[in-house]
């Protein structure tokens, strides 16, 4: 452990029908949900696919961790006291090579830089022992 | 995914036959202050309102309460009831968000129009700017955004709908000036009116110039918080002259509700807001039998600068990515071709959800509203928005019964 203070900032609360993808996410690897009955994937996990089938047929499909920039916000103020004194920092919609949104942040360059279209690709964050957050960074041309 | 919308007949019907009318309104002191709870709010608003349509509190009957975000309660509307000293017939709390106050009016015209009460008491207050730090306003964002999978990155509430307005910006080639127009225009109608918090005169500069919260959007493109409580009587025009009541009546013409989504996530694009936008607006349209060129003047929730242009475009009077020039432009001004908010709205007056949209639109069509009077307002339109752009709701009132 490092000496660094303790992550203070908001942390998920795993259900039961998302903790796959957390677990994934801890063994950085990047999954997202499909039904199985009609292939499509969601976003954000369900216990049911929140399609017409509403199926409890549900699969983890390794994902390509690409996607582009739908919009994002430049957040100058965070939710809570830990982000006090923090630089400004990107929220953003992503939306996956998969079809599916995702809300994230977007790390590794000039919040300044963000645009929207950018391609971007995942990184993960392993904010605490138990918790990994995956972020995205621009893709290098 | 744009459904067709049913035939609004039988909605027209039932409002031609019951003649549902606002009967009564109530506002207490807004701004800042400190030593009242949310249930005092609740119970002085309501008091105003009782006594602005010059009945007995005996001849209330039904009960529509919101919610609290001071004072959380199970069963908000019994326990207001019980607050307050009285056992309504018929009793419910409303938790749309910002769609609330407006949908209160439908909900309590349903309510009359089943028989399960004559005369509903809307109300809502709240302690909001004293009971709450800001930073708990910034955090009310976990209450509505995915706590999994969207809080932990940061979101706030002011971001939730940058991340709209930056989208926005981009598909339409706004700009910056145009949502700040639209804070510039509430700020002026605020002036004019006494019960409202912030008066000094606001240019677009002092709007552009102003703290960035999370871009796009600066503090003025931001909703105040205050104290304060306002409501409104519910009944029918035959009721409102059995009881005697004297105050012009006003009729409510129609309504409707649109959802988009609860999460931005899974939001698909912009057409998809506007579609519910219009879906919620249409609903109330077509059981009036009017068109947007109709309304003479307009409440829409202006929580952000940014849900005004799309509410605007939404309802149909502008067309898409139109909304900012025509703010731009002072059209929503009273004089101007549809004024909009002449109480100065969530961005100046107050923020009470869209409770004193709902006030002053009927103080409007009273032709009550002094410097602020619009001038033949017959029709007017308000709406609500509640979590970021997800769910709303229109009503259509008017100075005179449907026909």
């Amino acid at each position: 452990m490092s000496e660094e203070k303790e992550y203070a900032k908001p942390l998920p609360e795993f259900r039961p029908e998302t903790k796959p993808y957390w677990e994934a996410c801890k063994r950085h690897e990047f999954v997202l949900p499909r039904s199985k009955v009609t292939n499509e994937f969601f976003f954000y996990p369900r216990a049911l696919s929140p399609g017409e089938d509403m199926s409890e047929d549900i699969e983890w499909a390794k994902a390509s961790g690409k996607g582009k920039v739908w919009t994002f916000a430049i957040h100058h103020m965070g939710p809570t006291k830990a982000y006090k004194g923090e630089p400004p920092y990107v929220v953003a919609l992503v939306e996956m090579e998969e079809g599916v949104k995702m809300m994230t942040n977007i790390v590794e360059c000039d919040p300044k830089d963000v645009y929207i279209g950018m391609d971007v690709e995942v990184l993960f964050d392993d904010v605490t022992p138990d918790v990994t957050l995956p972020k995205f960074k621009p893709v290098k041309k | 995914m744009a459904d067709a919308i049913p035939s609004m007949e039988d909605a027209r019907e039932a409002l031609k036959k019951h003649k549902i009318v606002i009967a009564g309104v109530g506002e207490t002191e807004q701004g800042k202050i400190p030593n009242k709870s949310s249930f005092h709010f609740l119970s002085e608003a309501s008091k105003i309102a009782i006594q602005d349509a010059g009945i007995n509190k005996s001849d209330v009957d039904g009960l529509i309460t919101a919610f609290s975000l001071v004072e959380h309660t199970f069963m908000h509307c019994t326990t207001f009831a019980d607050y307050f000293g009285f056992r309504p017939k018929f009793f419910s709390s409303v938790a749309i968000g910002g769609a609330t106050a407006v949908w209160m009016v439908a909900e309590a015209a349903m309510a009359i129009a089943s028989g399960q009460a004559d005369v509903v008491l809307c109300v809502r207050g709240d302690n909001t700017l004293s009971g709450i730090s800001s930073s708990g306003m910034m955090a009310l964002i976990r209450e509505m955004c995915h706590a999994e999978f969207e809080f932990p990155y940061g979101l706030t509430t002011p971001g939730g709908y940058a991340l709209a307005a930056q989208r926005y910006l981009h598909d339409y080639s706004a700009k910056q000036e145009h949502l700040a127009a639209v804070a510039v225009t509430m700020r002026k109608h605020a002036g004019m009116k006494e019960n409202a918090m912030n008066k000094e005169p606001l240019t677009v500069e002092d709007v552009i110039n102003s703290r960035i919260i999370a871009e796009p959007l600066h503090k003025y493109d931001c909703s105040i918080i205050s104290d304060g409580g306002a409501a409104f009587i519910v009944t029918t025009e035959d009721k409102a002259k059995e009881l005697g009541i004297q105050k012009p009546l006003v009729y409510l013409w129609g309504m409707g509700q649109g959802y988009s989504h609860q999460y931005l996530t899974t939001l698909k694009d912009l057409n998809q807001i506007y579609s519910a936008i219009e879906r919620s607006g249409q609903r109330a349209f077509q059981t009036a039998g009017v068109e947007p060129k109709d309304v003479d003047i307009a409440f829409l929730y202006d929580c952000f600068t940014i849900t005004v242009l799309l509410e605007l475009e939404g309802l149909g009077f502008v067309p898409k990515g139109e909304g900012g020039p025509f703010a731009l432009e002072g059209r929503m001004e009273i004089g101007k071709d549809l004024p909009v908010n002449t109480h100065g709205g969530l961005l100046s007056q107050a923020h009470l959800g869209a409770m004193h949209h709902v006030v002053e639109a009927t103080t409007q069509l009273r032709g009550e509203a002094g410097p602020r009077q619009v001038e033949d307002a017959e029709v007017a339109l308000v709406h609500g928005n509640g979590g970021i752009v997800s769910a709303h709701s229109t009503v259509l009132l008017g100075k005179e019964p449907l026909s």
